[in-house]
């Protein structure tokens, strides 16, 4: 399954100097492990600066979407194979 | 003598959504282009609506990148999705993300500036780089450098994101080269290797030879690199003018190693292939409308004012037209721009064919004079526009509309040479 979404999620992250990699999601009442941050990229709206995590654990897919103005974290796509 | 590398990223747009989501490797999987049911992946991230990919149809929609594995099984880029998913149905179809293949992009044009003496790039997934004096000029050095430039491309850009590269003396060998061995190739050709290389490969795989090219080739009896060696100059020139010249210099393996910087553009341009053939001239003109203030916009955010303008149509059969003006004033706003357009195209137009796409560009670029207008209402719409475009420069394109094109909406194109969300 393959879904687009705009969730509100929370996500723990750990800093490494300038970088932040999310670490676990909590979606609802789900807790997701993240096993690796497979790519990260930004892009611009207006000026506001946002920036995806792409991210897995063993047996899902997830894009979250951090806005850097109102540090806000959104599940946006999910897969699952 | 130049040393120049080429490097190709290999089925880009796929390896990128593979390398993001890994539940995708060794999948066949197609990165589909905007079409009628196709989604905007940066609009989707902002509504409230919930989508399964797997229940879109992606009608109208081409393949503009497969993966190895969708390859392997046939699909090819530019097929539509339709035609794609009967040679195999087990293909999974993926909206474009314009902007995570942009992000790419950029770092990988970043990593070739930190290692070669000047860099071109050649489309979105594909450059030229000089490395004659960061190479030591001598092909072990350039050897090694495209090694470490290869090994950057996995770091910054993930193991997933692989390029073909090829060392050569020129920018046609370096791209045949580079051709040559997919994926994840490296091919270097010195020089006194050239004339043979070029010797093993098909007229197919030369940049600047298509199909038509290949076709009148053939009736001249040139089907192989071989033979076309054979056919005297004379003969190309007066078959194919002056173009002659590089077939006769690239069936030798010669050709320019000059790397072009970017200059200013020529001109500024947007079309848009619509779901569903338009049919009447409110349509039209509501969308050529928005696609000039498109144009608009990013002329004056490039400090350009227009004197010539150019519009195309293309109908429901791919027939069409396209025409050029010369303006009596510069142009600036999208308004002028989409009315200067409409009064030659209302005069063309077959709206009984169905409309399936709309261009319009505007050229003849000058700088945007500093001087104020003498008349006042020239001097309000200048001020009206500025400040438009400082809310699109703090919301994002999309920010504003005129009410009349509100009817209107464009999905961010996946393929092609700029992204939308760049310019």
């Amino acid at each position: 399954m393959h879904e687009f979404m705009n969730d509100p999620v929370d996500v723990s992250v750990d800093f490494t100097g300038r970088r932040i990699k999310p670490k676990r999601v909590r979606w609802g009442t789900k807790v997701y492990d993240i096993d690796k941050v497979n790519l990260v990229h930004g892009a611009r709206e207006g000026q506001k600066r946002i920036f995806y995590f792409s991210v897995s654990d063993a047996a899902n897919f997830m894009k979250l979407k951090l806005d850097t103005e109102t540090l806000e974290w959104r599940l946006v796509e999910v897969y699952a194979p | 003598m130049a040393i120049i590398l080429h490097l190709d990223f290999n089925s880009y747009f796929a390896s990128v959504e593979q390398q993001a989501n890994p539940f995708l490797r060794g999948l066949p999987i197609a990165v589909a282009g905007k079409g009628r049911h196709s989604i905007d992946v940066a609009m989707a991230h902002r509504g409230s609506q919930r989508i399964r990919i797997d229940q879109l149809s992606f009608q109208r929609s081409v393949v503009t990148t497969a993966s190895r594995e969708a390859k392997k099984r046939g699909v090819k880029t530019a097929m539509g999705t339709w035609q794609a998913r009967k040679i195999c149905p087990e293909m999974l179809v993926i909206p474009g993300d314009p902007k995570k293949y942009g992000e790419i992009t950029s770092r990988f044009m970043a990593i070739l500036r930190r290692y070669a003496d000047s860099v071109q790039q050649f489309s979105t997934d594909e450059a030229f780089a000089d490395i004659t004096c960061a190479s030591g000029g001598d092909y072990l050095g350039a050897t090694i450098l495209a090694q470490k430039i290869r090994a950057d491309i996995k770091d910054e850009c993930g193991e997933y994101c692989t390029v073909s590269i090829g060392i050569a003396a020129n920018k046609f060998l370096a791209k045949l080269a580079s051709e040559s061995k997919k994926p994840n190739g490296l091919t270097c050709v010195p020089p006194h290797e050239a004339e043979d290389f070029v010797l093993t490969r098909p007229l197919a795989d030369f940049c600047g030879i298509g199909r038509r090219i290949e076709k009148h080739l053939e009736r001249l009896g040139a089907t192989s690199v071989a033979t076309l060696r054979r056919l005297p100059l004379s003969l190309l020139l007066s078959e194919f003018k002056s173009y002659g010249y590089f077939l006769f210099n690239s069936a030798r393996g010669l050709g320019s190693d000059e790397l072009e910087a970017i200059d200013d553009p020529k001109s500024i341009g947007n079309s848009y292939t619509f779901p569903h053939d338009l049919k009447t001239d409110h349509e039209i003109y509501q969308n050529l409308l928005a696609l000039a203030d498109r144009v608009a916009w990013r002329m004056r955010k490039q400090k350009f004012i227009a004197t010539h303008v150019s519009g195309y149509v293309r109908y429901g059969d791919f027939g069409g037209y396209s025409f050029h003006r010369r303006c009596k004033d510069p142009l600036i706003d999208g308004l002028e721009i989409a009315n200067t357009t409409w009064e030659v195209m209302k005069e063309k137009i077959d709206i009984t064919q169905g409309v399936r796409l709309i261009g319009v560009s505007a050229s003849g670029l000058l700088p945007i004079g500093g001087s104020d207008s003498l008349f006042d209402k020239e001097r309000r719409k200048a001020r009206v526009l500025q400040a438009l475009d400082k809310v699109t420069d703090k919301y994002g394109s999309g920010a504003w509309q005129r009410a009349s094109t509100m009817k209107t909406s464009f999905k961010e194109r996946v393929s092609g040479w700029h992204y939308d969300h760049e310019s």
